[in-house]
């Protein structure tokens, strides 16, 4: 049986072919190392992953170096490859994943950690780095959660700690010595790389708390690889153009990576630093080049607050300029609530309606300042007004429940403030205000290493329930859409962020269980995963909910992400003083 | 303002993607080539493209048609080039040619029958197939279960059949001409046909093409209900959609 026969019997077997636009075919006789890229999710999902597209772009821009992808299949797919005993295969040229040089995973999302395992098992490659010969490839993660690489550490030859678009040659030169041993060796070497067999893993009782020391004269602490200047880094413009619709069926450009707000929950803040921006001369060639290879009709401005790129106002006018008689539109996904990102926004609304999303995160000034989001509650009016008042009809706003400090008033501060935004939205539509659609979205807190919040226990499923249940009697109406996170994926996240590294062992059982697609709420099982890590002898109860003291030894602490755990606590310190203020 | 009309092949892997990704696939091409796209007035301009009816999931096809709307006018040979330079491998332009200005957008609203050549490889009795076409085109009605994610319903799909024929037998299989009834009338699945035969198996390798597009069913189902006949339209009764179709010439025979 072959690949070709199953594709009748599965959903979207456009998932699992290729010849996309700009998708790269190289001969892997005429070079010296072959490189697998796999993002744990659907095809969809990883198609809209920028860095998934970086790295393809710089391994196959190299002569000697050849990259290929892969997903993980879903499981209509994954039952026919079972059943016909087909393994797992490469996009481009249907290569069984085996039979490359090195496999590079995407770490996403801690919702993913089971379908690395069963990537893994698919492609009958060892799930343990420990059980792994010299016939089988490198297995190399990196990504957002290498940042606490422990949970996966066991299932890793190596895991780049950061930005990974310079090493990648590093790791390809590794594999090109096609020796697993000298591989390893030379892969130690690079920066930012951490080679978990190097390291020994020491807990105390349940829950994270655990330490993790060099052996074989490994350095103490990886510290996160990052590139110096974003406008030499290396940026595809002839970017894959996926048949499937994806998340973001669009340009994406980087305009700046790295945010300096300092949100005290935000990992992303953290793994990300230092601020860089590229220059508007850049993106615009960029834009330009990228809209010509690809044939998109709209260009995403990418940062995790495009209004503080410093160029925003001039990039975004000579963008519309440019390309807005061609209908190319122009969008920024991440706006801030205020007047000027309105202005902004208005800019781009001359091309293409796009939707305008706030995130105050807690409703209450007290509360904002525990977290460091500085938006005053005039500034979001003001900012709503002004998008009302400029024709929007719709908006998205983001909060989060169970942060730190956090009291039963402030969550009823959400519905006021909800409430009020509709008021203002239904003054100002005036005759239209029977379009006004506010999306009224609500996470669960959840403390991630390397933020001042990591010490902090979650709050119980049954207390976020509770929080939920307020918003959801108190939020009713035509114009309100609420939606919210499941505390169980929320509980789960927060175990496996703050997870040590015998919680490998809860995700293989989890796996061995049938997890899947953790992320796909009618996959997720929140009971499995409780017997998951009870049967690996743990408490998922623990790494969620226990509160840690300063003092103690974190299974991440070998990770220097830039800010020193003093600093961390200093910052923790502070947040909880202003709460009390 | 020009209209232009392309016929295009849809092949190889590309086979796999549906109808609503291949106009987008089709509107990025046209982009990349940088063609004189015209566009949909408002806030979220769009080119103007028809496409003929979808291709079942799966299958290829070389009679495949769409319309572009353009700005300004341009020698059809240049666009073909120009297109063919940056579609994805599997799909090319045949041929393209303009429609006078007086015509309005072309939709393709009056394509109603669809024809198939299906190739089944693997252990296949000509003979019995042959009676089986027989026997099936002698029934009054053919009730076949469509649905999907819905709940399921019954559904005649006899009057969609309006030819079906063994066209080739060998050691590797057969080939089944078909012509079906298509478009927002009703109409007949080429799946569902190989099912009713039958002849779909674990064992068994099926390939759909698609051959033909036409526009007539109206003649074509009278005809059928009529004489239940087995055998191909009488030539001259249908309107074969190809580029001297735009002023709806004669088809030939299946």
């Amino acid at each position: 049986m072959d690949l070709e026969s199953l594709l009748p019997r599965v959903t979207k077997p456009a998932r699992y072919t290729n010849g996309e636009w700009n998708a790269v075919h190289k001969d892997a006789a005429h070079v010296r190392a072959r490189v697998c890229l796999v993002y744990p999710d659907t095809y969809e999902l990883g198609m809209s992953h920028l860095g998934l597209q970086i790295l393809y772009h710089v391994l196959n821009s190299h002569p000697d170096f050849l990259a290929e992808r892969a997903f993980a299949p879903w499981p209509d797919m994954e039952r026919q490859l079972r059943d016909h005993g087909v393994p797992l295969m490469s996009l481009e040229s249907r290569t069984p994943l085996r039979d490359f040089d090195a496999i590079g995973i995407t770490l996403p999302y801690e919702l993913t950690y089971t379908n690395i395992l069963n990537v893994l098992d698919l492609a009958a490659i060892p799930a343990r780095a420990a059980d792994r010969g010299p016939d089988d490839p490198l297995v190399i993660g990196g990504g957002p959660g290498a940042v606490n690489p422990e949970p996966v550490a066991d299932f890793f030859d190596a895991i780049l700690i950061g930005e990974a678009e310079e090493a990648i040659l590093d790791i390809a030169e590794a594999a090109a010595l096609r020796d697993r041993d000298a591989a390893l060796a030379r892969l130690s070497e690079i920066p930012g790389m951490y080679v978990p067999s190097n390291y020994q893993a020491a807990f105390d009782g349940s829950g994270p708390k655990g330490s993790v020391t060099p052996r074989n004269g490994a350095p103490a602490q990886i510290a996160r690889r990052f590139v110096a200047h974003l406008d030499d880094a290396p940026f595809p413009t002839g970017q894959i153009v996926p048949f499937l619709d994806t998340v973001h069926s669009r340009v994406t450009l980087e305009i700046m990576r790295g945010c300096t707000r300092g949100c005290r929950f935000c990992q992303a803040g953290a793994a990300y630093l230092p601020r860089r921006e590229r220059t508007v001369e850049t993106v615009l060639r960029q834009a330009e080049e990228a809209v010509a290879a690809t044939g998109y009709d709209e260009v995403s401005l990418l940062a995790f607050t495009s209004v503080d790129y410093r160029g925003i106002e001039e990039l975004v006018g000579k963008l519309v300029e440019r390309l807005g008689g061609r209908g190319v539109g122009v969008s920024l996904p991440s706006l801030r609530a205020d007047a000027f990102s309105i202005a902004l926004a208005n800019k781009i609304q001359q091309v293409r309606k796009s939707g305008l999303t706030f995130a105050p995160e807690a409703a209450t000034d007290r509360l904002r300042r525990v977290i460091r989001k500085h938006t005053s509650e005039d500034e979001l009016f003001a900012a709503a007004e002004a998008a009302f008042s400029s024709g929007w009809t719709r908006l998205k706003l983001y909060f989060m429940i169970g942060l730190p400090t956090e009291t039963e008033e402030d969550v009823e501060a959400i519905s006021d403030l909800v409430r009020r935004v509709v008021g203002f939205g239904r003054g100002a539509l005036g005759s239209r205000a029977g379009r006004l659609r506010i999306a009224v979205s609500i996470a669960s807190f959840i403390p991630k290493p390397h933020t001042p919040f990591q010490w902090v226990g979650q709050e119980s499923r049954e207390g976020l329930l509770r929080k939920q249940e307020i918003l959801q009697r108190a939020l009713r109406g035509r114009a309100i859409k609420l939606s919210w996170t499941d505390p169980g994926v929320s509980e789960l996240e927060a175990a496996i962020s703050r997870g040590d590294r015998r919680v490998g062992a809860a995700i293989e059982q989890a796996r061995a269980l049938g997890a899947a697609f953790d992320a796909w709420s009618e996959h997720f099982d929140f009971d499995r995963w409780a017997r998951a890590f009870g049967e690996a002898g743990l408490d998922l109860h623990d790494y969620a909910h226990r509160t840690l003291d300063y003092n103690d030894p974190l299974p991440w602490d070998h990770i220097s992400c830039g800010i020193g755990k003093d600093a961390l606590q200093a910052e923790a310190e502070r947040a909880f003083s202003e709460g009390d203020a | 303002m020009a209209q232009i009309i392309c016929r295009y092949h849809k092949r190889d892997e590309v086979r796999w993607i549906s109808h609503l990704d291949l106009k987008r696939t089709l509107e990025r091409a046209m982009r990349r080539a940088q063609l004189p796209l015209a566009l949909s007035q408002g806030h979220n301009p769009h080119p103007k493209i028809s496409l003929s009816p979808p291709l079942p999931l799966g299958a290829t096809g070389d009679a495949e048609l769409f319309s572009v709307q353009l700005a300004e006018g341009m020698d059809p040979g240049e666009l073909k080039q120009r297109i063919n330079d940056s579609l994805p491998s599997g799909l090319e332009v045949m041929e393209a040619w303009v429609l006078p200005a007086h015509r309005k957008k072309e939709t393709f609203g009056d394509i109603d029958i669809a024809q198939y050549s299906v190739t089944v490889k693997g252990e296949v009795d000509a003979a019995r197939v042959s009676e089986h076409i027989a026997d099936l085109m002698g029934q009054e009605e053919l009730i076949v279960q469509r649905g999907g994610k819905r709940p399921p319903r019954s559904l005649d799909i006899r009057p969609f059949i309006l030819s079906l024929a063994l066209a080739q037998a060998s050691e590797d299989g057969v080939e089944l001409r078909m012509r079906l009834r298509t478009g927002s009338h009703g109409g007949a699945r080429p799946q569902e046909v190989i099912e009713l035969l039958a002849l779909n198996g674990a064992d068994r390798t099926i390939t759909y093409h698609r051959t033909g597009l036409f526009a007539g069913a109206q003649l074509g189902a009278e005809r059928a209900s009529a004489g239940r006949s087995t055998g191909a339209p009488r030539a001259g009764r249908l309107h074969r959609w190809t580029r001297s179709r735009s002023s709806r010439e004669r088809s030939e025979s299946p």
